[in-house]
C-alpha cells in the first residue's frame, strides 16, 4: 500500500520520499482525500503519539510536520474548496508586543498537519489585525500566543473584543505562562501546554 | 580570590572576534525605527526595508573604548546602594512571575499587589539581597496601572534597589512619574534615580524588539538607568552548541553594548545573560540545568575580557516545590557563577522557570546568598590569620574553645543559618520533622507578622495616592 508508504514517509520526516510518493499516488488515481487522511493526516497523528509518549523528540515532530507540509503542497491544488475548510480555519500568532514564535510555529505547523487551513499572522500582532484577518478568512478559531508575562493582557483584549463585537470566533491560548485558569480567567475558549495538544483543542472546538 | 577560567586567552579572542564576525556579516534584525536610525548614523549598514543591520567591526570596537567597569543599582536609602565589582555578588530577586504559591494553601494562584507588598518589605528585611526585583505580576491591577500596580507596592515597602520592567511607554512614564514624586520632583529624582530599569530587547536569534528596544533608548537618552539580559535558548533560538550559544549570546551582548554606547558614551552596563539549553525531549524551558550555569561561567569569562560587570539569571530552577531540586539546582548554578567571578545573581524565590514566588524559596535563597557571600570574602589570607601564636600557645591536646580569638570570630567567621538544621536527629524528630520550606516558612512569617518600620511615612503615602487615582492599598499584611 503505497499511502501506507507516505504515512511511514512522515513518520520518517523524509521530505523527498513523502513528496515523491504522493506524486506517484496522484498519478495511480488514488483518492485524494484518501491520500491525505490515511497518509498525511494519520500519520502526523502517530507522530503527535510518539511525542507524547516521550519517544519522539521537538525537531522530530518539526520535521515530521514538515515532510507533511510539503507533501500537503502537492496536494493541495487538487483538493476540492469544501476538502481544504471541511477541518476548519484557524488564524495564529503572538501577541502585541511580543516576538517570541517558536512554540507558535510549532503550534502552526501542527495545526497544518492535522489538515486545518492556518493564517499564521507572525509575530507582535494586535487585536485589529487578529480580528480583521478572522473575518475576512471567516476563521472557526483565533490562537494567541505569548512567552513575556507581561504581553500576556493582550490576549484578554483580543478575547474581549470578540465578545464585545459579537463575533463568534472561537479563541485559544497558549505559551509558557499561560495556564488553564488564565484561559478560564479571560474567557478563552481553549488552552493547551503542548502543541499535539493544541490540535486536539483545535478539533473539539471546530467539531460541528 | 582568583577566578575559574574555562578558557585560554586565545579562545576568549576567537569569541569575540567570532561575534564580529556574525554582527558583521550576519548582522542583526532591528524592529525598531529609532535603533535603526541610530545605528545609522553611526556606521553600521542600514537597510532600512528589510530591518537588517550590519556592524562593521570597527564600529564595534569603536563602542567598546566606551565601557565603563562599573554599575551601581541606587536604592531610596543610600545604605542600601550597590555598586558592582565592588559590591559583588549583588544578589536579586527573580522577577515579573505570573504566580505565587498561597502562603496559607500551599497551592499555585495568580499574584497580587498585596503579594507584592509581602514580598518587598520581606526582601527588604533579608540580608542576604540586595536588590528588589519585582517577583511578580498584580492581577488585580486597576485597568491602565498594570506597572503602577507593581512598582507602588514595591517601593513602598522596600527601601532597598527596585529593579523592574514595563510593557510599553505608557507605564514606564507613569512609573517614572511615581518616581519623581516619592523623590520629591523630577530633579529630585535624576540625583538618586533608584527605579532601575531592566529589559530584555534582543530577542534571540540576533533581533532587537519593538516596545523593549523603545524602552531602552528613552531611558538611555534621558541618562537613567537600564540595562538588559540576552537571552539565547541552545536548540531553539540559538545552536545545539555551548560555544555556539556563546557566540551567539556574546554577539548579541555586543550588539546592544554598541547600540548602548552610542546613545551615551560611558553608559553603565551589566553582561547580563540568561543562557540556556533547551530539553529537547519536550522543548522545555530549562534555567535551572547546569549548563545554565555554565554558560554563565563562560559569558562571566567573556565579560572580564571587555572589562564590565556581569551576571544575570543564575540560580533558577524548574522544581516547583523546595525539593532537593530546587536546592541543588540554585546551590550548583550559582556556586559555579560566583568561583567565575560573576558580579549579578538575579536568582530569589522563585519555583517552576520563573512561573510562580515562594516565600520559603526567597528565605531559602537568602540563606544560599548568604553562604555565596561567605565564599566570596574567602579565607582573607594575612599572617595573622595563620594564627601560629595561637597555635603553640595551646599546642597539642588543648581546646580553643575559651580564647578571646575564638569570642571574637564566633559569630563572624561562619555563616550561621536559619533555614539549615544541625540538630541532632532526636530533637528535629521532636519538633515535628520540619523540612527546609517549613523551617523557612516560619522565619517568613516571624519577619512579615511584625509592621514594616521601612514603609512610606503617612504623608508621602497620600500624596502619591491623591496623584494617581484608584491605586491598588500596597500594603504589606501577613494572616499566618
Amino acid at each position: 500500500m503505497s499511502v501506507q508508504n507516505i504515512y511511514a514517509g512522515v513518520v520518517e520526516f523524509n521530505i523527498d520520499k513523502v513528496v515523491s510518493l504522493v506524486e506517484a499516488e496522484i498519478k495511480n488515481g488514488t483518492d485524494v482525500s484518501e491520500i491525505l487522511s490515511n497518509g498525511l493526516i494519520a500519520a502526523m497523528d502517530e507522530v503527535g503519539q510518539r511525542y507524547s509518549e516521550g519517544e519522539f523528540f521537538v525537531p522530530e515532530m518539526l520535521m515530521a510536520a514538515k515532510a507533511m507540509k510539503a507533501g500537503l503542497e502537492v496536494l493541495k491544488p487538487l483538493l476540492s474548496q469544501g476538502e481544504s475548510e471541511k477541518k476548519g480555519t484557524i488564524i495564529i500568532g503572538t501577541v502585541k508586543g511580543d516576538l517570541h514564535d517558536i512554540g507558535k510555529n510549532l503550534v502552526s505547523m501542527m495545526m497544518e498537519g492535522a489538515g486545518f487551513e492556518v493564517y499564521d499572522l507572525g509575530v507582535d500582532v494586535d487585536t485589529e489585525k487578529f480580528l480583521a484577518t478572522a473575518k475576512e478568512k471567516k476563521a472557526d478559531v483565533i490562537c494567541m500566543s505569548a512567552l513575556l508575562t507581561t504581553t500576556m493582557p493582550f490576549m484578554e483584549v483580543t478575547v474581549k473584543a470578540i465578545r464585545e463585537q459579537g463575533l463568534s470566533f472561537k479563541t485559544m491560548v497558549g505559551g509558557a505562562p499561560v495556564s488553564e485558569d488564565f484561559a478560564k480567567k479571560i474567557g478563552a475558549d481553549g488552552w493547551s501546554t503542548d502543541a499535539p495538544g493544541a490540535v486536539e483543542t483545535a478539533r473539539k472546538l471546530t467539531a460541528k | 580570590m582568583e577566578f575559574t577560567k574555562l578558557f585560554s586567552q586565545s579562545e576568549v579572542e576567537r569569541v569575540h572576534e567570532a561575534s564580529l564576525e556574525i554582527l558583521e556579516n550576519v548582522g542583526m534584525m532591528v524592529r525598531n525605527q529609532k535603533a535603526l536610525t541610530i545605528f545609522a548614523i553611526n556606521g553600521c549598514r542600514v537597510d532600512m526595508e528589510t530591518m537588517m543591520v550590519k556592524f562593521p567591526r570597527e564600529v564595534v570596537e569603536k563602542a567598546r573604548k566606551t565601557f565603563v567597569p562599573t554599575y551601581t543599582f541606587t536604592a531610596q536609602d543610600p545604605k542600601f546602594d550597590v555598586t558592582m565589582p565592588g559590591d559583588r555578588p549583588i544578589v536579586v530577586t527573580g522577577s515579573s512571575a505570573p504566580n505565587i504559591i498561597d502562603p496559607e494553601t500551599g497551592e499555585e494562584r495568580r499574584a497580587t499587589s498585596d503579594d507584592i507588598a509581602n514580598i518587598a518589605y520581606l526582601i527588604n528585611e533579608l540580608p542576604g539581597f540586595d536588590v528588589f526585583s519585582i517577583s511578580t505580576l498584580a492581577d488585580d491591577a486597576p485597568e491602565g496601572q498594570f506597572s503602577l500596580s507593581r512598582f507602588y507596592p514595591a517601593l513602598k515597602n522596600c527601601k532597598k534597589p527596585v529593579r523592574s520592567n514595563t510593557p510599553n511607554m505608557e507605564d514606564l512614564k507613569a512609573v517614572l512619574e511615581l518616581g519623581a514624586l516619592i523623590a520629591g520632583g523630577e530633579e529630585e529624582y535624576r540625583k538618586r534615580p533608584f527605579i532601575n530599569h531592566h529589559y530584555c530587547p534582543v530577542v534571540s536569534p540576533l533581533t532587537f524588539d519593538v516596545e523593549s528596544t523603545e524602552a531602552v533608548i528613552y531611558l538611555l537618552e534621558e541618562g537613567l538607568p537600564v540595562y538588559g539580559t540576552i537571552v539565547p535558548n541552545a536548540g531553539m533560538t540559538s545552536p545545539l552548541s555551548l560555544m555556539g550559544t556563546l557566540t551567539l549570546g556574546n554577539a548579541e551582548f555586543l550588539g546592544l553594548a554598541t547600540l548602548t554606547q552610542m546613545i551615551r558614551p560611558g553608559a553603565p552596563m551589566i553582561y547580563a545573560v540568561l543562557s540556556t539549553v533547551a530539553d529537547m525531549r519536550t522543548g522545555a524551558y530549562a534555567p535551572g540545568a547546569i549548563e545554565t550555569g555554565m554558560l554563565q561561567m563562560a559569558h562571566t569569562e567573556m565579560a572580564r575580557y571587555y572589562n564590565i560587570p556581569s551576571g544575570g539569571y543564575i540560580g533558577l530552577t524548574n522544581a516547583h516545590s523546595n525539593d532537593a531540586q530546587s536546592g541543588y539546582e540554585t546551590g550548583m548554578n550559582t556556586t559555579g557563577a560566583l568561583l567565575a567571578g560573576a558580579d549579578l545573581f538575579n536568582m530569589g524565590g522563585l519555583l517552576g522557570s520563573l512561573m510562580a514566588f515562594d516565600f520559603a524559596k526567597a528565605v531559602i535563597d537568602n540563606e544560599i546568598a548568604l553562604m555565596l557571600k561567605r565564599m566570596k570574602k574567602g579565607f582573607e589570607y594575612s599572617e595573622e590569620n595563620l594564627c601560629l601564636d595561637l597555635i603553640a600557645k595551646v599546642g597539642p591536646g588543648g581546646s580553643y574553645m575559651d580564647l578571646d580569638h575564638t569570642m571574637k570570630n564566633m559569630r563572624t567567621i561562619a555563616v550561621l543559618p536559619k533555614v539549615a538544621t544541625r540538630e541532632m536527629r532526636r530533637r528535629w524528630e521532636d519538633q515535628g520533622k520540619p523540612d527546609a520550606h517549613s523551617r523557612a516558612m516560619k522565619e517568613a512569617a516571624k519577619i512579615l507578622s511584625k509592621p514594616n518600620k521601612s514603609r512610606f511615612s503617612e504623608e508621602l503615602d497620600a500624596k502619591v495616592r491623591g496623584h494617581f487615582k484608584g491605586l491598588v492599598a500596597g500594603d504589606a499584611k501577613w494572616s499566618l
